[in-house]
């Protein structure tokens, strides 16, 4: 039975139930998704799905071997209808068994958004008012980016949550928009890898599943990531949030002259993407400090540190310290560089650092100057400490720093025991926690200029905003299109966030922060507002 | 007086000169040895900014040095 397909005849639930009964299990979820009369105010008559077979069926697979391994789940099945469907019919199916029903929830839920995050599938609906327009589906980053469209069409589909070309995905777009997929395209082909024993199957399985975050996406984060998407991890995200100068390319190869002035993030996105379309790459544009980088770093199993100063690497080594996720740090110094694995237990950045260091005295690239293929070595050994941590290689680098003088090509290992004040327990070198900032806000609308530091979006569902209009929104995208990945137009700025009593437009602004999107929520929403004679 | 191997990385290789040297000191502690060179090549960085290894490991700057140590000084690095 196949676990994620296709189908262009209508669904019998019924029948895709007993698929998944089994006697051994306790719990049974489903999600089933309707063809709904409105989106984004326009009346839907009814509406296409079309998808790019070969590869969406291959993604979705993968999502329900995610959710089977990381749930623990004894079924699960996915069904989604393509051709034309009538209002009511069901769109997408998915049924989960397990011993208990926690499981069963949990796994449902993973599925379902994953699948409208990575297949890709697109919507063409027709309206009530005759025309129709296609929608792409929450995101297509699976979908090759072909070269033949560099810029239209692999932006087109570069949907993961950074818009960079001033659309909403709630606007209908003409067919030709939507872009070309590339049929034929081989796929990735990790044989190379996985014929070395420490890897072989169960390896490449434990290279797809993991998620590794990368702080930086420079020198050092330009082949940390080539490699990570090379040797198929199977989630990257990239945190960076400046943009592409001319001096960075003698030593960041990935990116093009012709990409200058654009945010290293979405370019190294993109990249990733042409290399393995088979990789789930997220970026996100933004600097990595105290207060954005804690609501990413949960969702990745390591965290890789390609800043480029001090401060950015004392956060990521506090955050994971704090979550108990390993991190892999390096950083360069003309021709030296010093790499250090933090594993759980063992020492941290502040164990061999306990001060905060003073400017001036670490050198940056700017100032003192780097060979290209310096932080090129250094990052490869972050991605190879990476790996090694996946496939569960023991890594002497955990037990202390290693020193790379590459004019010498002399290597040092220097062990370093955890600060005195900790060993045997948390960190006690780690900045005090600052109490994550309330994402909520209390303003009254109707005084001029009171929102006047934001982009007001109402969230509420197009009947509500027809009953009671919000004339100071300027924008409309419902609250669950948010939290399912869909991005706002390129330069909108920091949002504030209105639904009717402000509990969806919290969860929405929490999604949104947690893309790097600057998102605020108004309490109460519109029952809080006070009455204005 | 004993003699100890000294390293020196980044900055302190730069302004040293070297990134090597065989060192015959009187100096007891890796403080006070790192005071002896600090002086000898007016190198900027005060101990409080460093970090040093004595034979491949972290230690403190009021370690003991022996006849034959490798000590190494590290400045802090942050390039990427």
């Amino acid at each position: 039975m196949a676990h994620f397909e296709f189908s262009d005849r209508p669904l019998d639930a019924a029948a895709l139930h007993a698929t998944v009964e089994d006697r051994t299990c306790g719990g049974f979820a489903s999600f089933e998704g309707w063809v709904r009369d409105f989106n984004d105010g326009r009346p839907v008559e009814r509406l296409e799905y079309e998808a790019y077979a070969l590869l969406a069926v291959k993604e979705g697979d993968r999502i329900i071997a995610e959710a089977m391994a990381r749930f623990g789940v004894t079924h699960a099945r996915c069904v989604h209808r393509v051709g034309e469907l009538a209002l009511g019919e069901l769109a997408v199916w998915i049924g989960v068994s397990a011993p208990h029903r926690g499981e069963a929830f949990a796994a449902c839920r993973y599925i379902i958004d994953e699948v409208k995050h990575r297949v890709p599938i697109w919507k063409k609906e027709h309206y009530v008012a005759g025309d129709s327009g296609w929608v792409n589906c929450e995101r297509c980053a699976a979908a090759p980016t072909v070269t033949a469209h560099p810029h239209g069409a692999a932006r087109g589909h570069d949907q993961d949550h950074d818009h960079d070309h001033g659309h909403d995905h709630a606007t209908p777009r003409a067919p030709a928009s939507v872009g070309v997929h590339a049929p034929g395209l081989p796929s990735p082909d990790y044989s190379r890898q996985r014929v070395l024993p420490e890897v072989g199957d169960a390896g490449q399985a434990r290279l797809r599943t993991a998620r590794v975050l990368v702080i930086g996406a420079g020198g050092l984060g330009a082949p940390v990531l080539g490699y990570l998407a090379g040797a198929g991890i199977g989630t990257i995200g990239v945190v960076d949030g400046d943009v592409l100068d001319t001096s960075n390319l003698h030593r960041q190869t990935i990116y093009s002259l012709a990409d200058v002035g654009r945010p290293k993030a979405l370019l190294a996105a993109e990249r990733l993407r042409a290399l393995n379309p088979e990789v789930d790459v997220r970026p996100y544009v933004q600097r990595a400090d105290r207060s954005t980088l804690p609501p990413l770093a949960g969702g990745y199993d390591i965290l890789v540190d390609c800043s480029d100063n001090f401060a950015t690497r004392f956060v990521v080594n506090d955050v994971a310290v704090r979550l108990g996720k390993p991190a892999v740090a390096a950083s360069i110094y003309q021709y030296e560089g010093q790499l250090q694995v933090v594993m759980p237990g063992g020492p941290c950045v502040r164990c061999v650092w306990p001060r905060a260091t003073r400017p001036g005295v670490v050198g940056n690239c700017a100032e003192a100057g780097v060979l290209g293929p310096v932080p090129g070595v250094l990052g490869s050994m972050q991605a190879l400490e990476v790996i090694k941590i996946v496939l569960g290689l023991e890594s002497p680098a955990c037990t202390g720093v290693l020193l790379v003088d590459l004019r010498t090509l002399e290597t040092r290992r220097l062990r370093a025991r955890r600060a005195a004040g900790c060993a045997g327990g948390p960190c006690t070198e780690l900045d005090p926690v600052e109490p994550a900032p309330s994402l909520e806000m209390e303003l009254d609308l109707a005084t001029p200029g009171a929102a006047a530091d934001f982009t007001v979006v109402d969230v509420r569902d197009p009947d509500e905003i027809l009953a009671r209009p919000l004339p100071v929104a300027r924008l409309h995208i419902p609250a669950a299109r948010l939290a399912a990945g869909a991005a706002l137009p390129e330069g909108t700025g920091p949002v504030l966030l209105v639904c009717a009593r402000g509990q969806r437009s919290l969860l929405a602004a929490e999604a949104l922060v947690a893309r790097g999107v600057s998102a605020r929520s108004l309490r109460g929403g519109l029952a809080g507002q006070p009455r204005h004679a | 007086m004993i003699s100890v191997d000294v390293q020196y990385y980044a900055l302190l290789r730069e302004q040293a000169g070297t990134s090597r040297e065989r060192v015959a000191t009187s100096a007891a502690t890796a403080q006070a040895l790192y005071e002896e060179l600090r002086a000898r090549h007016q190198l900027t960085p005060e101990v409080s900014q460093l970090r040093v290894a004595i034979d491949g490991e972290f230690a403190g700057w009021h370690d003991a040095l022996s006849d034959g140590a490798e000590v190494v000084f590290i400045p802090p690095v942050a390039g990427g």
